[in-house]
């Protein structure tokens, strides 16, 4: 019963996010042809005589009644059309497609580098609270993961980019390339990936960190972790064995969460390394105010991370039992 | 009340991490507050460009020849003032819903339910499309932000005064016969304060990475200066990569936005500890 008001209530949700895509234009002061021609902030704004304007309304079909053009638009998402893209002159389904997979790879890469960081430097950190070790970790990860993503970007592209050279500072793969095997196709889209992931990494392992800390000086606390050191097993074993599993289990609900969040995060990443993913085209469309574009980043977007957090609503219950629904 | 202050100070003095936050957060307010005393120039008065760092420019000049410190020095006027006004406003509107919701049930179920919807949106995509459809503007920016920053609040402020609403001494005070206001105002509200500050903090902390995001992106108000359309124009400049002006025009402006995101951290976890008994149990840092 509970899962179904959640399925609805994520329905609701994707259809309020369609029609705020759908007015958002419309609503905005100025005319609607001028969002397709460039908009007020081009260098040269297109000036449209009566009859093109006329010609280009009725093919947008902005002349219609507002219920029409809703329901056309509506369809058109069915059918995977999101519009067409100004600056590139592509449609926008295929460019933001092409787009996500690259976010994909980005975001799938960073998770699962700063999953593991993050739990076993908040397991160590828990560990040894209040000892040398956790005071120097502790500072250590809220520092680093104070640095804002895109400024951290710019430095990684200076000091390791530049300076030494070895790693690429755009992009995600080399342009005009012709690869022997697949192998090093894939070597050089590694090679792309390091720092941007990397940059990924280390703005958000602070959350996970100090989740896996806290959640690790829970099941210290717990009885069961006496009874292990009662019957002399060892640290290392009570603490891999009993207290790890138990704590990960609030942190493994958090992944899907954490990745939705993450995909937010790329908008800032991939501008600063000109990746070519979803982040990226958005950036883009806001500096060519492409908003065709803009709006199709703008729903894939959303979407990944609603699904994400779908996912992650409808795993919670099932991995902890003593996780209730409310 | 006063002695609860004093013992409160006395607890958070004991915090390393807390005191250096506090120090760096000091440091930038009374920067922004005298930045016209401090800065050497009119951050928009413009002087020979792409000047190296001189004894009359400490940090050189940009590119179209503006005193980098000037700059930084003004801009954390406005990266602060963004910061705390959206934080403060949220806290006020998520306090006060968090309060209702949380003491009558009809009306929280209905708060809630908006919440949620909130809570469901991804908000940083949505406040840059927004943004870009909207004159970009400081009072805009502000605007969004408060918008999609209240319900995180009004969510942490319900579930616990969902928890103090049945303690025997509210039950006691409702006996008496004191009205529901009298109650949420008198023995609810000075009981959430604490979490209140905790969520000023983490909002003004969001607040300030998001408005420098935001600008960076080139949404940000150009009228205004803050930290991160300094660094946006910083890296807009052509060669800022293979040049050495970055050490002065890029890595200032970053390091600003670090170091006051660092102190509201440190702060913020801070205050976490004093008030989460089970962390301030295990740990003194």
């Amino acid at each position: 019963m509970h899962r179904i008001t959640k399925i609805i209530s994520y329905i609701i949700l994707i259809i309020s996010i369609l029609s705020f895509n759908f007015f958002l234009p419309r609503v905005m002061p100025g005319d609607p042809l001028s969002f397709l021609t460039g908009g007020p902030a081009m260098d040269m704004p297109i000036v449209l005589d009566k009859e093109m304007r006329a010609k280009l309304l009725a093919y947008y079909g902005l002349d219609k009644p507002l219920q029409q053009q809703f329901y056309a638009y509506m369809l058109g998402i069915l059918h995977g059309d999101l519009g067409w893209s100004v600056y590139f002159n592509a449609p926008v389904s295929e460019i933001v497609i092409g787009g996500l997979k690259w976010t994909l790879l980005l975001v799938g890469a960073a998770t699962a580098i700063y999953m593991v960081l993050g739990i076993l430097l908040g397991a160590i950190s828990a560990w040894n609270r209040c000892g040398k070790r956790d005071v120097g970790l502790l500072t250590f990860v809220l520092s680093i993961s104070s640095f804002p993503s895109f400024f951290l970007g710019m430095l990684f592209i200076i000091l390791l980019g530049v300076n030494l050279s070895f790693f690429p500072i755009s992009g995600a793969q080399t342009p005009f390339a012709e690869y022997s095997t697949p192998f090093e196709a894939a070597l050089d889209a590694f090679r792309h990936l390091l720092l941007p992931a990397m940059t990924l990494v280390i703005a958000h392992i602070g959350g996970i960190y100090l989740l896996m800390r806290n959640s690790m000086l829970n099941v210290i606390g717990e009885d069961y972790i006496l009874t292990a050191r009662a019957k002399g097993l060892s640290e290392r074993y009570i603490m891999h064995t009993h207290a790890m599993k138990n704590a990960l289990l609030p942190i493994i609900t958090m992944i899907a969460l954490r990745a939705g969040f993450m995909i937010s995060g790329t908008i800032f990443v991939e501008t600063v390394f000109a990746y070519p993913g979803v982040g990226r085209l958005l950036y883009d469309a806001v500096t060519y105010r492409d908003y065709p574009l803009l709006q199709g980043a703008f729903l894939i977007i959303t979407l990944v991370i609603i699904t994400a957090n779908f996912v992650a609503d409808m795993t919670y219950a099932h991995l902890d039992p003593r996780v209730k629904h409310e | 009340m006063i002695r609860n202050l004093i013992a409160f100070l006395k607890e958070y003095g004991k915090s390393v991490l807390g005191l250096i936050g506090l120090g760096i957060m000091v440091f930038f307010i009374v920067s922004a507050v005298f930045a016209p005393c401090i800065a050497p120039y009119d951050p928009h008065q413009m002087h020979k460009p792409l000047e190296h760092p001189n004894s009359d420019h400490l940090l050189g000049t940009n590119d179209i020849g503006q005193d980098i410190l000037s700059e930084l020095i003004y801009g954390s006027r406005v990266s602060l003032f963004i910061a705390f006004f959206v934080s403060i406003v949220s806290a006020i509107i998520g306090t006060s819903l968090g309060l209702l919701s949380g003491y009558f049930e009809r009306v929280g179920f209905f708060i809630m339910r908006i919440v949620d919807a909130f809570l469901a949106i991804p908000r940083l995509p949505l406040i840059i499309v927004i943004a870009a459809f909207m004159r970009p503007s400081i009072w805009n920016l502000i605007f969004m932000f408060i918008v999609f920053g209240w319900p995180f609040t009004a969510r942490i402020i319900r579930s616990e005064v969902l928890s103090l609403r049945n303690r025997p001494y509210v039950d006691a005070t409702r006996m008496l016969g004191a009205r529901d206001f009298y109650i949420l105002g008198r023995h609810i509200l000075p009981n959430v304060v604490p979490l209140i500050i905790v969520q000023l903090i983490i909002e003004a902390r969001h607040v300030i990475l998001a408005e420098s995001g935001l600008s960076f992106l080139g949404l940000g108000d150009p009228t205004a200066k803050s930290w991160g359309m300094v660094l946006h124009y910083a890296f807009e400049y052509p060669t800022i990569f293979i040049s050495e002006i970055w050490k002065w025009w890029m890595l200032p402006a970053g390091l600003c936005i670090t170091f006051t995101i660092l102190s509201l951290t440190f702060i913020g976890y801070s205050l976490e500890e004093l008030i989460n008994p089970r962390l301030k149990r295990v740990t003194r840092l």
